[in-house]
């Protein structure tokens, strides 16, 4: 790797620290700045029994205090405490058994999408200007201006409720079809106009044209040469896919009752669960950090054209 | 790069692959013996710690997994009633010279906990203690406020902080099989909490553990079912416990409880035979499911009531009324109950809410009983024409009208042509965030607009709305109570000045001056008879009595009393008693449930 590379990654990393402090900070202040608390419920509990909640978790300590302690023990011992609402389970188990389910359905999300989309789009450019290009490309369209809580909704509607063809809560194998659909759907059509676009643009280069001339077979060219180079674009939306399936996951996972982490992310705001809104939002964030850098450096692997500065 | 992607890719299938094949595989193979039973009540239970929970489906599973001194249970004639558990017998206290009251009780023989060792008197002791205690701020820490010393446990300084930190309960193991309490004074419903989970035994040395009860490996406890598994989110079997000293009764080998909480989701299984019972079913399909399973479908009472309740701060007089003092205070009495007649409570039930609700005319709900054991609801009010403080029958739905709008012309200018009131202040309804609740919201809306008044609709997230509704932040708000117990006072010691339930500020704020309220108990033998006193000086006082009170009879007629006076302020607007609705596989036979709603399926067989 050349030094040059290695300064930006560097520099990146600094940068993705940062970016997950500020998001730590603003988290935690905002977090205790909107009204209720943790141990506020339907039936009031006393004043006494408040306070010895709130000094068991130190939350009797002032606002800076808490926040100081807190990213001492996250940084330094990776500790993110107890849930202040699951009593007796720590944040981390929470975490943890919600990311199995959440990798779960993004992977298998994001590997359809990443298929599926790869062979629509590489088969529309080849049928350029026929009708099922034309479909393709209405389809697509209509999918990625559709926002996941409609989509979501309507499959529901449709699948679960109308024709019981398929179960509405994700916390079984089956149920995971849903969300599994109604995740991958925008990746999916952004893949295949990427791939359509890109694809279109190298068979009309001259290299394509000279290797026709030279008589090789159809099928080499779309896979030898025209299809590895169309993928260039295709690789780099992979961060950016998978960022926007772990956002995606926060709404999915919660209109089908899926027990993931995003479910648990938007119950523990719910909750006013403190220590499991900050748990979830450092793993979000870290993540989507991460795989923006990995994507930047991605495109520096893949084309080496490329000079990352 | 190719490798890399193409491992990738190879990771994610075989992720995708794993996923399929998980969960796919089922116990089959039909069994000679009896079947477990498989249900659903709920999500995920946020604690299955006896002492900490406060849901209801936490406490049907606690209820399986312990054994208190008494416990539920349903006779030969299908009566429901306490009987003993862990104790011999549940025998009558003894009054002290000082009016406290000891109970004595002897524990059975061949008591253990899971693990196998032997349960004692000392186990109860600690437990006890544990669950009042401020150092575990259980939510339901009050449950055990009728034990001597729980007030001194609790009792803070000026600064909020507590004054006996060592302080215990009057609750002692005289040896491994005798249990001495003393109560501050008799109740009616003693036996009754002993059947409650937070008097349920625990071992000091299992609970030492802060994630006790979070896994089965670390979860000991003395019931009739041991847990074996809880798949967080998914699923918690119990499986019955033979250590277990009435082993013998059981008949439900083993318990599914799947967690969740999508009703749609619950009906589709119940309706494959999946699950035998699911404790909610799709509002919208309940008219249906009614027609479709008339011997499957269920409507229970629930001991709750759902209402509007009014900040009694909120100033609802035209600004013109030179009304001040005791007589404001008056006439907004008059005018608050004057509104409580205009809704249609039938058609709340039937058409909004459809969930078999019961409508309601007083605030302690349906179900709770009265010294005579017959229902207090219907001994409620003065009137012997009906039920409770209004008449909610349909046909007398216009005289309630014509009644509440004669009031209402005394203070508000009303125009004759438009048949409506011109100068009613612009009012803000306050809920939660749900569509029921927003259903309910729409129709007080457009009745109001009917006469005339505006009132605007706000709904905040749930918890900003509990923040909000306790400051007083509000004018009128949607509102609902559930009782722990069956005895009117866990329904009528909410609205004390004191109390964090207060959320109608009675006697806070500006009310804490206003001398508008009168009781009178010298027919009942007490001293107190007020005329126009402070709330402090007459609510507070009756319920402090009634916390005293030995005597049953004198102290359910104290009780309607309270209930009198806090209806009198108009400040609540009762409209269902709540009912719970769940659906059971017709070929379950010995199932019940008891008045809070707890779930019993240890006798069942199918």
């Amino acid at each position: 790797m050349n030094p040059k590379t290695l300064k930006y990654i560097v520099k990146r990393l600094i940068l993705a620290v940062f970016t997950v402090w500020v998001v730590i900070t603003v988290t935690f202040f905002i977090m205790h700045a909107v009204p209720g608390g943790p141990f506020v419920g339907e039936k009031a509990v006393s004043e006494a029994a408040q306070k010895a909640m709130e000094a068991k978790y130190g939350l009797d300590k002032p606002l800076f205090a808490q926040y100081t302690t807190y990213l001492k023990d996250v940084v330094l011992h990776l500790d993110f405490g107890p849930s202040l609402k699951q009593r007796g389970r720590d944040v981390i188990d929470i975490i943890t058994d919600g990311l199995k389910t959440s990798a779960k359905l993004g992977l298998i999300a994001a590997f359809l999408a990443l298929i599926i989309g790869v062979v629509l789009g590489a088969i529309a450019a080849l049928r350029r200007n026929t009708f099922f290009d034309r479909v393709i490309m209405v389809l697509t369209t209509a999918l990625i201006s559709m926002p996941s809580f409609i989509m979501g909704t309507l499959l529901l509607v449709a699948f679960a409720i109308k024709m019981h063809m398929l179960p509405a809560n994700g916390s079984t194998a089956a149920g995971l079809i849903l969300p599994v659909i109604t995740l991958m759907l925008y990746p999916m059509s952004y893949i295949t106009r990427l791939t359509r676009s890109s694809m279109l643009d190298v068979l009309g280069q001259d290299y394509v044209r000279t290797a026709k001339a030279k008589g090789v077979s159809r099928l080499r060219i779309i896979f030898g040469h025209a299809l590895k180079n169309a993928l260039i674009p295709v690789i780099t939306y992979f961060g950016p896919m998978l960022a926007y399936i772990v956002t995606g996951s926060l709404v999915v996972e919660q209109i089908f009752a899926v027990p993931g982490i995003g479910r648990a992310f938007v119950n523990s705001i719910t909750n006013r669960d403190y220590t499991l809104i900050m748990g979830t939002t450092i793993i979000l964030a870290t993540f989507i950090v991460i795989m923006n850098l990995v994507s930047d450096i991605l495109y520096k692997v893949v084309d080496p054209r490329i000079t990352l500065e | 790069m190719k490798k890399i992607l193409a491992l990738a890719l190879c990771g994610a299938m075989a992720l995708g692959l794993a996923a399929c094949g998980g969960g796919s595989s089922q116990g089959g193979g039909e069994a000679a013996e009896a079947k477990p039973i498989n249900v659903c009540l709920a999500s995920e239970p946020a604690t299955l710690d006896p002492h900490l929970n406060s849901a209801v489906d936490g406490a049907t599973l606690c209820a399986h997994l312990f054994s208190g001194l008494a416990k539920w249970d349903q006779n030969d004639e299908g009566v429901l009633e306490i009987v003993p558990d862990c104790a011999t017998e549940l025998p009558e206290g003894v009054v002290n010279a000082d009016g406290t009251v000891t109970y004595t009780y002897t524990l059975r023989d061949g008591l253990t906990w899971s693990d196998g060792q032997p349960l004692t008197a000392k186990d109860f002791e600690f437990a006890w203690n544990r669950a009042a205690s401020p150092a575990l701020a259980a939510d339901y820490n009050y449950m055990l406020e009728v034990v001597k010393g729980y007030n001194e446990m609790w009792e803070t300084d000026a600064d909020g902080n507590l004054v006996n930190p060592d302080a215990k309960l009057a609750v002692t193991a005289v040896d491994d099989k005798t249990l001495e309490v003393t109560l501050n004074n008799a109740i009616s419903y003693w036996n009754e909490l002993l059947a409650f989970p937070s008097y349920y035994p625990v071992r000091e040395d299992v609970v030492a553990n802060e994630a006790w009860a979070t896994d089965p490996s670390t979860y000991v406890n003395n019931g009739a079912y041991t847990m074996t598994k809880w798949d967080h989110n998914s699923l918690i079997t119990l499986t019955k416990n033979e250590n277990y000293v009435d082993a013998d009764q059981v008949k439900m080998p083993e318990i599914n409880f799947y967690l969740s909480d999508d009703a749609n989701n619950m009906l589709t299984n119940f309706e494959n035979g999946d699950w035998q019972l699911i404790d909610d079913v799709p509002t919208n399909e309940i008219a249906a499911l009614k027609d479709k399973y008339p011997e499957e479908f269920h409507v229970d009472g629930q001991l709750g009531t759902y209402y509007v309740c009014w900040n009694v701060n909120e100033d609802i007089l035209p600004a013109d009324s030179g009304l001040e003092g005791t007589e404001a205070e008056k006439a907004r009495e008059e005018i608050r109950n004057a509104i409580s007649l205009l809704f249609d409570r039938n058609y709340i039930v039937e058409s909004v809410a459809q969930g078999g609700q019961v409508p309601a005319s007083s605030f302690v709900a349906m179900g709770l009983t009265d010294a005579d054991g017959s229902q207090f609801y219907q001994n409620a009010g003065s009137s012997a024409d009906f039920d409770g403080y209004y008449n909610v029958a349909a046909d007398a739905l216009e005289s309630n009208y014509n009644t509440a709008m004669e009031t209402l012309k005394k203070y508000y200018a009303f125009d004759d042509a438009s048949g409506k009131f011109t100068n009613f202040p612009t009012m803000t309804y306050l809920y939660n965030t749900s569509e029921g609740h927003k259903a309910i919201a729409e129709y007080l809306q457009s009745v109001l607009a009917g006469v005339g008044i505006t009132m605007n609709l706000e709904n905040q997230e749930w918890n900003t709305f509990l923040d909000t509704r306790k400051a007083g932040n509000f004018s009128i708000a949607r509102n609902g109570w559930l009782a722990d117990y069956n005895d009117p006072i866990s329904f009528l010691d909410m609205w004390t000045t004191a109390s964090g339930n207060n959320d109608v500020q009675l006697g806070k704020g500006a009310n804490v001056d206003v001398k508008a309220y009168s009781i009178d108990l010298t027919d009942l033998g007490y001293d107190t008879k007020v005329e126009n006193g402070t709330w402090a000086e007459t609510y507070d006082v009756v319920i402090s009595d009634i916390k005293s009170c030995t005597d049953m009879e004198k102290r359910y007629a104290l009780m309607h009393k309270a209930e009198d006076l806090l209806m009198s302020t108009g400040t609540i607007c009762p409209l269902y008693f709540y009912t719970d609705l769940y659906m059971l596989d017709d070929s379950v036979q010995g199932y019940f449930q008891n008045p809070l709603g707890y779930k019993y399926f240890m006798y069942c067989e199918y």
